[in-house]
This record gives C-alpha cells, sequence and structure tokens, in this order.
C-alpha cells in the first residue's frame, strides 16, 4: 500500500515536471509555478500536475496573470463548488462568490493580520483559496506568510503528538467578524467543533489545526491547561522554520490549503492601497484518521 | 546632489535593500562607498548579488567600514585569516550557529558593529534563508510606557550558553565574554534608539528578580520577533548580506540538513553600546 503510494507520487511528481515549472520557495512550504496562463483553458493533464503542486507544496504562486472575474471563478471551479464567504466586508456586485480584499488611506484595520486558516469557525470551512491581487502598495509591503501545518505537527514529540490526537477545539467566528468588524449579525456569527490535528482527506498527511484567529479553547481541558497548551501550540505553529515569505506583484496568483496551512497578512503598508480578489473552494468537514 | 552609482531596491518598507551595480570585491569608489554606507544606515541590512571575491578582498571591502572584528570562539577558523570565520553545515553538523535571534556576540563589550557574510554554496534543497528584523521598528512598536520603563534598564549578555560545549572538545576553564548593555541603545550614527536584547546571549535584566526579569524578556523577545519587522533573504551562490548589529537581530534557519551550506564572514568592530 505504502509502495503503490509512493509510485503515485514518483508519476505524478513526473507528470508535473513537464507540463508545468515548479520551483519550490523552502523545504517545508511554498513553490512558485511557470508556465501556466490561468485565465485561458488548461488541459486536463495540466490541471492535474497543478492540483499536484498544490497538495505537494501546500500553496502555490503564478505571477504576471490576467484574468477576468469569470476567468478566475473557471478556474478556480475546478477544485471544487465556490464557498461563499459568511461576511464579506467588500462584496463585488453580481459576483458573491468573490471576496474583494481593499486596504487604503481610509482603512482602520485589515483581514487576516493574525494567523489563521481561512473560516475554520465554520462547520465545513473552506478547502482553498485563491487570491488574486491587482494593486500593490508603493512602498514595497504587503507581504503574506505562509506556514505548513504539516511541518507544525511532524516537529511535535511523539507524546504530544499522542496527547492532542484526541483532543478537539472551539472555533468562533466572533473576534473575526463579531462587534461590528463584519456585517454579520451576533446571532449568526459560526461556531463549529474540529479536531486539534487534522487528517488532510487527499494527502493522509497529519496537521495541526488549531489558529489564534478562531480558535477559542480545546474541549476537553479546563480553561487555563487550553490556554497554554494553545498558546504553546500557536507559538510554535508560528516557527519560521515552517514558513515562506511571498512578496506580491501586480497581477501575482497565491493559491493555498486551508487544511494544511495558515497564513498572515502583514499591514506595513498605510496609507497605501492594496487591492485584488479572492475566490475560495468549499470544504469539508475536519477529521481526524490516525 | 550626484547622480547615484549604485541602484537600491527595498525588500520591505522597514528592512533589507538589495543593492546593485556594484563589483564590492573589485574596488569600491568613494562615492559608491558614501552610498554603500548610507544605504546600510537606512536599510539596516543590504544584500548583493553575483560577488566573486577572494577572502583578502572580502576582508578589504570590510576594512573600507572599520576595523576587523577577531571572533571569540570560532567554530570554524580558518588559517591564516583569523578575522574570517567560516559558516558551514553539512550531513556531519549537529548544530549550525545562529539559529536562534541574535545580533552578534552581544556578550562582547564591544560587540562587533556589523557583519558581512559570503555565501558560497547554497542547499541544493531551496534551505537556509536568513531572516533579519528591525531593532528600532521594535523599540518603536512599544507603548510609551513600556519605552520608558525598558528605557531606563540594563541587561547582562553571556557567552557561556551559547559557546560552552559549543567546541568539539568543550574546555572548562574557557571564560566566555560578558557585558552588561543598556536594552534600549541609542545608534550612534542615526541618534534611533533600538532594542538590544536577544534570546542567544541576553542572560537576565540587572536589578529585577528572575521571574521579572524572564517574563519582561520574554515579551520583549516575542515583541521582537514579529514579521512586521522582518525580512526574509533568499541566499544563491556569491550572494553577501552585510547587516548593522546596533540596530538588527538575525536568524539562520536550519531546514536543508543533511545538505551542505558553506561561506565566509568577517565582522567590524563596534563600540560600547550606549
Amino acid at each position: 500500500m505504502i509502495m503503490e503510494r509512493f509510485d503515485f507520487l514518483v508519476r505524478s511528481c513526473k507528470l508535473a515536471d513537464t507540463l508545468i515549472d515548479v520551483q519550490k520557495l523552502t523545504p517545508s512550504i511554498g513553490a512558485e509555478i511557470f508556465g501556466v496562463d490561468l485565465g485561458a483553458e488548461i488541459s486536463a493533464r495540466q490541471f492535474q500536475a497543478i492540483h499536484q503542486a498544490l497538495l505537494d507544496h501546500q500553496v502555490i504562486f503564478f505571477r504576471d496573470q490576467k484574468m477576468s472575474v469569470d476567468q478566475q471563478k473557471a478556474f478556480v471551479r475546478q477544485f471544487g463548488e465556490l464557498h461563499i464567504h459568511p461576511g464579506p466586508r467588500f462584496p463585488i456586485d453580481g459576483h458573491p462568490e468573490i471576496l474583494g480584499i481593499w486596504a487604503d488611506e481610509n482603512s482602520k484595520r485589515v483581514s487576516g493580520e493574525e494567523w489563521h486558516s481561512d473560516v475554520s469557525c465554520e462547520p465545513k470551512p473552506a478547502m482553498a483559496s485563491m487570491l488574486y491581487i491587482h494593486e500593490v502598495p508603493k512602498n514595497n509591503g504587503g507581504d503574506t506568510l505562509f506556514a505548513s501545518m504539516y511541518a507544525a505537527f511532524e516537529a511535535l514529540s511523539d507524546p504530544f503528538k499522542r496527547f492532542l490526537s484526541g483532543l478537539t477545539a472551539l472555533h468562533t467566528g466572533a473576534a473575526a467578524y463579531g462587534g461590528g468588524r463584519s456585517p454579520i449579525a451576533a446571532t449568526n456569527i459560526p461556531s463549529a467543533e474540529h479536531p486539534v490535528i487534522r487528517t488532510h482527506p487527499e494527502t493522509g498527511r497529519q496537521a495541526l489545526y488549531v489558529n489564534r484567529y478562531f480558535t477559542s479553547h480545546i474541549a476537553q481541558l479546563s480553561r487555563s491547561e487550553s490556554n497554554a497548551v494553545l498558546e504553546y501550540l500557536y507559538g510554535h505553529a508560528e516557527k519560521v522554520e515552517f514558513q515562506c515569505r511571498f512578496k506580491w506583484r501586480a497581477n501575482s496568483v497565491a493559491f493555498w490549503d486551508n487544511r494544511c496551512v495558515q497564513h498572515k497578512v502583514i499591514w506595513d503598508y498605510f496609507p497605501y492601497r492594496r487591492n485584488g480578489h479572492r475566490i475560495t473552494v468549499s470544504g469539508d468537514r475536519p477529521f481526524h484518521q490516525i | 546632489m550626484s547622480i547615484p552609482s549604485i541602484d537600491v531596491r527595498k525588500l520591505t518598507p522597514t528592512i533589507g535593500a538589495e543593492i546593485f551595480g556594484v563589483d564590492i570585491g573589485h574596488g569600491v569608489s568613494k562615492g559608491q562607498y558614501d552610498e554603500i554606507r548610507q544605504a546600510l544606515l537606512d536599510n539596516l541590512v543590504i544584500f548583493f548579488r553575483d560577488q566573486d571575491m577572494t577572502l583578502d578582498q572580502h576582508k578589504a571591502f570590510g576594512r573600507l567600514f572599520g576595523k576587523l572584528h577577531i571572533h571569540p570562539e570560532p567554530a570554524f577558523p580558518v588559517a591564516g585569516h583569523p578575522e574570517v570565520i567560516t559558516i558551514k553545515a553539512d550531513e556531519n553538523s549537529m548544530r549550525v550557529a545562529g539559529e536562534v535571534w541574535h545580533s552578534d556576540v552581544s556578550c562582547d563589550a564591544e560587540p562587533p558593529m556589523g557583519s558581512i557574510l559570503h555565501i558560497h554554496n547554497v542547499p541544493e534543497n531551496g534551505g537556509g534563508d536568513t531572516l533579519f528584523a528591525n531593532m528600532y521598528a521594535a523599540y518603536e512598536g512599544l507603548s510609551e510606557t513600556m519605552q520608558s520603563f525598558v528605557g531606563g534598564l540594563s541587561a547582562m549578555h553571556d557567552g557561556n550558553a551559547a559557546y560552552r560545549d559549543k567546541p568539539a572538545v568543550p574546555d572548562p576553564d574557557k571564560v566566555y565574554p560578558r557585558a552588561e548593555h543598556p536594552i534600549v541603545r541609542t545608534h550612534p550614527e542615526t541618534g534611533r534608539k533600538a532594542l538590544f536584547v536577544n534570546r542567544y546571549f541576553t542572560e537576565g535584566i540587572v536589578g529585577l528578580s528572575v521571574e521579572e526579569s524572564n517574563a519582561l524578556l520574554e515579551i520583549l523577545y516575542r515583541h521582537i520577533e514579529k514579521p512586521e519587522w522582518q525580512c526574509r533573504f533568499k541566499w544563491q551562490p556569491n550572494s553577501v548580506a552585510f547587516w548593522d548589529n546596533r540596530c538588527a537581530q538575525h536568524n539562520a534557519i536550519w531546514d536543508y540538513f543533511p545538505q551542505r551550506r558553506f561561506g565566509y564572514r568577517v565582522a567590524l568592530c563596534g563600540e560600547k553600546p550606549v
């Protein structure tokens, strides 16, 4: 079984090599993909190669892409049904699947400045997100950090992995979306309970699945134990060894797998403007399987 | 104003710039020297690509900026070049130097003001990036109350933890450098204030209890390590980084075992922090 899986991986890597050009950014996470026009129709084999690159590298980047809103949606739809965000701050007329990303001289805050996995407060959080940046700030700011939650899990000791493997955590959108931070009514703010260690449904690998933005506490622990364990895990998940840092240019695209990646945006460019469109693929219910 | 002779491209708004249009091993004009020095003061760390230079050329470039520093405990000394330390990691490495956020040799009474690292070989797996962090920005990011509290304190820095047991044959009688420095350091050239404590060398804050000191240092370290004041540099063969230890900390990522990374570093003597 393991050998079959290995053969499959080897074959898919070879396939990917010939159809797209994949250049890793770090050993743990991230790759830039060259030789693809996301706005054009891509072949089934090229799609498969991109899909495999996403599974292998967890976040993939494309440069100099020209896509209309419809072309961006068409590309992302190949990965699954499009997710509708529960409370977009910048809705785009006629395109409920698009989340406008916008910051400028009037911004009081930006979304995603804390490490997070997108909408992990939902019972079925978004599987993957694609962000297409149209305009980058003039001061060279606005990088995004991505962190591999496979690498974070794998770096834990065996006893600690076993300890976490039986636990679940509560995730809530209250801090992200409550208190007038989004148009969502207080009674509609999503919340969900998820395993602390999540098994990736496609790769079978285990990933750490708690984050500062949405996770409130671990269900099986006292509040003080939960706070201490979560703080430890957040500090661990934020180690630079598990990260890559992406510098955007106009028309860069990032496509990340929320099931095994956390990210954090850096707002170091006020009062400059940054904007783009995000589209998100619907996901399944997180589970843990040994 | 004269026409700039070098091309400075910022990496982030807070720290780091790549410098193009200069071959640092083969003679730098007075105009270029002035611009490089200004770029270092403005950006805290500057990077050069595709620099082919010998150890003598590396040292000569360093000497333009000051006297070369002799490292108290080089892991890999270079015969005939006491001012040069080897930076290397391979399949036999049990550890690498600088995997923790630090300012170089801050345990010295007069820590080096700057360091110039020339990397010859990069690991094949795409690893081995280095992170740099802006300690002016970290200081400025503290509340005024915290700024005035830490502004009145000093901390002990000790080479013992960093260097003892690191040589192949540890010498129990060896005395490592130890020094007391202000937590907030004023940069002698820019006049700006910078945080000057780090996980690698700082032992404790003078006048506080151990518990208070540990708690306050942890707050400062976590604050210092925020990505908002960092840049991340990906090396290529013959890349050079030149950083200002008075206002920058750095952290070398060892994510490439068992692969090999190799280069040489020289450091410039500095003055007593004030």
